[in-house]
Order: structure tokens, then C-alpha cells, then sequence
């Protein structure tokens, strides 16, 4: 059963009588509120809510009526002018909109772009909803099934260990051609391993790529695609390895895009009331040797 | 001399420059023994099993890394021990007689920032350092696809990435060291450095100031296109009061891009 919000109520009593002769009891809600968007997905997310978490309503009014949903991996001010543009005023984001994790702009809290940004977001009546914790805690993992979806691979999927595709046997670089293809990557796409090594075992760990996960795998794959993998950390540790492994860093961004369209994809699936889409970042960067 | 005979130059040296020692600090001996005899010094940004290789064959058993050797920035090594790849670089470093430091927290703390001068002489930057800003760079007009093609020219990256309209012209430009890539804030117009999360920060905004009309950029290097070029500065300092001992600077080099032999 739905629960109206306030103002849905409100709005529902004061017209019971035209809304009442006009439609049918069941269909053709009249609005539904950010909130109960918001509680219906935290509902069928699965899993426990933490406190504190990153996740929560950043700026906008829980109240507001949703016309429509946008999802991304970041609310870039591009993304948030597209949202706009076609009603989509729920954007839920995966990472900061502002900048730090506390959403204060940081140290641009005081210049030009964070208050245009803060302005766009206003004006338009965006609400901004953060769901990376509690997305990223379900399994299995969803940025790894999207990752693994969008390069073709689902059907590779290995059982015992978390993230390990087993490809047909490929060189490392018609694998980072692939790769760059499949998801429109730019400047953004970076790579080691020999160019000739054949590579099959596949280990995908989009978003943060950190030393614990990537030690304990990579022995057993012949190459990651990585997220964001730190230079003193992951990065260094495939370098290090004998036999020589590949990695392929996509950036955290690139890495997590097709996360965020499966996250829509879901939302759709309990949310008839209004349309929901995926909004792309596109790769961030250019390179100066292209 | 032994490693540790030089750490305790190094630390008076420091000391004669007033920088007290830190009680907490990564700066400390990573693996091979603190006794052993030193016949030559490497300075380095990373202490990778290539760099280890390369030191070990040219005769300069103490490595003198600014990152770190084991993976993480407090170089534990409880989680890698049955690691085989952690295994054999410890193996290598015992096997070959050789003592790895890190020389980190400490060299940031010299003024100039030897990583930060050492980026700054590489990409051509030294002779327009702002005289009242720190790490600021106030350069004659350019662009940024000018700025960026220069920067992979002169250090040799191959995966630097930029953020920004190739087209935008700069004058202004924010230079730190490795993972401490400078604020991108109306202050300046571009700001350099090796790595950063993109998780909020300089990327994002960059993205949002072309979006919104001003015209803003990020240049990363990567890493060790930031810090390895600052460890030959080290080098230089530290032959000015280790004149008895042989030092090379051995750089880690781009880990991106090519094959590497």
C-alpha cells in the first residue's frame, strides 16, 4: 500500500469530488513525493539502513512532487541542466554534488561556480538524493554486473570468486580497444601489461579499487579493469607482479556509468508513476598524446 | 658508512635546516637491514621490483623511496604476507643486500617542496613562480591543449589526463605533488598535480566551471609523473653532505600507456 505524502494528500482531499467522477479508484495517481520515492527504494534496496551513511536528501525539498527521475554516477551541472530540460527533478547520484563528501563546497564554497551550481539547483526545484552506500552494499555487487553487462561478459561470470570473468582469450590490447569501444572512453582510459599478453581471466572492480580486494584476487585473474585504483597501492602491486598481469584503469566516473543506468533500470521496475532514465557523465578527460 | 649512518645525516641535516625529527612519521626503514655497508644511494619515486633491480645491479644498495614499497601508505605488511608477489620483492630486497627508507613526510617539509620544485623544473615552470604565492605559477599566455601537450612532451607521460576546454587560455596555474593536487577554485585557471579521487573535487568541478561559463581545467600526470622527477631534486641535496657516497636517481617512470621490457 502507498502512502500519500502531506502535500498529495492535501492536494487528493480538495478534489476528491472532480478527481473522484474523472478516474478510476486504482489508477492515475495524482503525484507522487521525493520522499516516498526515496523510502520505497531504501524498501526494496535490501539492505540494512546504516547511520551515518553518505546517503540522504543533499539539497532540495523531500516533499516535492516527482516528475520525473534521473540517475548518475555524478550531478554535474550538465547533468542536473539535462534533468531539467526533460522533468527528471529527483536526481539520485552516486557520488558529492558539492564537491566534499559534506556537500559545503569545500575550497570553493566561495566562488562563482558552486553558487551557479547552488542557483541551477534552486531554480529548478532539483531535489538531490544520494544513494552510494546502500546501492554499492547489495549482492551481488551491481557495479560489477554492470560493468561486466555493458562489456558483453554476464554470461562469464566465475562463482567463486567476486568479480572474476572468465573471457574468451584475448591479447591485453584488443581487450583495452574493447573496453575503450564499449564504454565511449576518451582521454580517461589508461593501461600496463604487455601489449601481447593473452588475457582471458578478468577481474572487474569498478569504483574505489583498493589493495585488500585486489591482493586477495588477483592472483587468480590474468588482468583487472579497474575504477579508481591508487598509484601507491593497486596500481603498484600489479606492476610488481611475475608473471606480468594487465590492468586497465577506466576512471572511478567511467567506471561506475554503467552502474547508474542499471540503478534507473531498477527504479523503473517499482516506479509506474513517472518516467526514470539514466543521465551520463561521459569520460571526463582528453589526452594530450591523442 | 651503514643505512642507518645516513638516515642520521639526513636527520641532522634536517635538523641544521630547522626541521625537528617526527615522532610519527612513514618515514622510516621498510626492509633490508639498517646495519648494512652502503655502496651507493638510489633515490626514487617508488621503490618498484624494477627500480629494486635496476639499483641492485648499478651497486646502490640503499633505495631511498618517497612512496611506498609494500602497496600502502603505512607500508603494512600483516595482510601480505602470504602474498607471493609481496613475498618475492622481500625476498629480492634480502637476497640482494639492499635497505629501502622511505623519505617522505620529511622531504615535503624543505623549502622549497623538493617534489613540487622537481615537477615545476620538469615541465618548465621554475622561472614563473609566483614571488607571493606558494606552488603558483603565473605563466605568459597559452592554451590548455598548448599547456597539456607541452607537460607529456617534457615529461614523457603517456597517461596524463585533462579536464577542461582545449581551447581555454591560461595564465594562472596551481602546481602540487603527487595525491596533493591543489583546490580548483576561481583563484586560478588550471591546477596540475599526479592523482586525485574523483569523489567529489577538482574533476567534478572542472566539469561544472566549463558547464557554467568559466573556464577552469585539472591536468593529472599520474603519480609517479609528479613525485619521480622531485626525487632527483632529493638526490642533488643529498650529495651536498654525502660527497664520500655515490647517489643516482633511479626513477620509477610511467607505470601507463607502453610495454615496459
Amino acid at each position: 500500500m502507498r502512502h500519500p505524502s502531506r502535500r498529495e494528500f492535501l492536494w487528493s482531499a480538495t478534489s476528491a469530488l472532480v478527481a473522484a467522477k474523472a478516474a478510476r479508484p486504482s489508477a492515475q495517481p495524482r503525484g507522487v513525493a521525493a520522499a516516498e520515492i526515496i523510502a520505497r527504494i531504501r524498501d526494496k534496496a535490501g539492505v540494512a539502513w546504516r547511520t551515518p551513511s553518505n546517503d540522504g536528501i543533499k539539497t532540495g525539498d523531500a516533499e516535492t512532487l516527482v516528475t520525473g527521475v534521473a540517475t548518475t554516477v555524478v550531478a554535474t551541472a550538465d547533468v542536473l541542466r539535462r534533468a531539467a530540460a526533460a522533468g527528471r527533478n529527483l536526481i539520485v547520484t552516486q557520488e558529492p554534488t558539492f564537491y566534499t563528501a559534506a556537500e559545503d563546497g569545500g575550497a570553493a564554497a566561495a566562488d562563482p561556480v558552486f553558487a551557479a551550481k547552488k542557483a541551477l539547483v534552486d531554480e529548478r526545484r532539483l531535489v538531490i538524493w544520494r544513494f552510494s552506500d546502500h546501492w554499492n552494499a547489495r549482492k551481488p555487487s551491481e557495479p560489477v554486473s554492470a560493468l561486466a553487462n555493458a562489456l558483453g561478459w554476464s554470461a562469464y561470470r566465475q562463482a567463486d570468486v567476486e568479480g572474476l570473468y572468465k573471457v574468451p582469450e584475448m591479447r591485453l590490447d584488443v581487450l583495452v580497444d574493447r573496453v575503450r569501444t564499449r564504454l565511449h572512453l576518451r582521454g580517461g582510459l589508461r593501461w600496463l601489461g604487455q601489449p601481447d599478453m593473452r588475457v582471458s581471466r578478468v577481474l572487474l572492480s569498478p569504483g574505489t579499487t583498493d589493495l585488500a580486494s585486489t591482493v586477495a584476487r588477483m592472483p587468480r585473474a590474468d588482468a583487472v579493469i579497474a575504477g579508481e585504483p591508487r598509484e601507491w597501492e593497486a596500481v603498484p602491486y600489479v606492476l610488481d607482479m611475475r608473471p606480468r598481469k594487465g590492468l586497465v584503469a577506466l576512471g572511478r566516473i567511467a567506471s561506475l556509468e554503467p552502474s547508474a543506468s542499471a540503478c534507473a533500470t531498477w527504479v523503473r521496475s517499482f516506479t509506474p508513476e513517472v518516467p526514470v532514465e539514466a543521465l551520463g557523465v561521459g569520460d571526463p578527460y582528453w589526452s594530450p598524446a591523442s | 658508512m651503514t643505512a642507518q649512518e645516513v638516515v642520521a645525516r639526513i636527520q641532522q641535516k634536517l635538523a641544521d635546516g630547522g626541521i625537528a625529527w617526527r615522532t610519527q612519521t612513514v618515514d622510516t626503514f621498510k626492509a633490508g637491514r639498517p646495519d648494512v655497508a652502503v655502496r651507493g644511494i638510489a633515490t626514487t619515486g617508488m621503490a618498484t621490483l624494477d627500480v629494486l633491480r635496476r639499483a641492485s645491479a648499478a651497486g646502490r644498495n640503499f633505495v631511498v623511496t618517497h612512496e611506498p614499497t609494500f602497496y600502502n601508505h603505512l607500508d603494512q605488511t600483516s595482510t601480505l604476507e602470504r602474498d607471493t608477489t609481496y613475498q618475492a620483492k622481500l625476498q629480492f630486497i634480502q637476497d640482494q643486500g639492499l635497505a629501502v627508507w622511505r623519505f617522505h613526510d620529511h622531504s615535503h617539509m624543505l623549502r622549497p617542496d623538493p617534489l613540487v620544485a622537481g615537477s615545476a623544473r620538469v615541465l618548465g615552470l621554475t622561472p614563473y613562480a609566483s614571488q607571493t604565492e606558494r606552488g603558483v605559477y603565473v605563466v605568459p599566455e597559452t592554451t590548455l591543449r598548448a599547456l597539456a601537450a607541452d607537460a607529456a612532451r617534457r615529461t614523457g607521460g603517456r597517461a596524463i589526463r585533462v579536464c577542461g576546454d582545449p581551447e581555454m587560455k591560461l595564465t594562472r596555474i596551481a602546481l602540487g605533488p603527487g595525491y596533493g593536487v591543489p583546490p580548483l577554485t576561481q583563484k586560478v585557471d588550471v591546477v596540475i598535480g599526479g592523482e586525485a579521487s574523483e569523489s567529489g573535487g577538482q574533476t567534478a568541478y572542472a566539469l561544472d566551471a566549463m558547464a557554467l561559463g568559466h573556464a577552469r581545467a585539472v591536468i593529472l600526470l599520474g603519480h609517479m609523473m609528479s613525485e619521480d622527477f622531485g626525487m632527483r631534486e632529493v638526490a642533488d641535496w643529498l650529495r651536498t653532505f654525502l660527497a664520500d657516497l655515490p647517489v643516482d636517481w633511479i626513477p620509477a617512470g610511467e607505470p601507463f600507456g607502453a610495454p615496459r621490457a
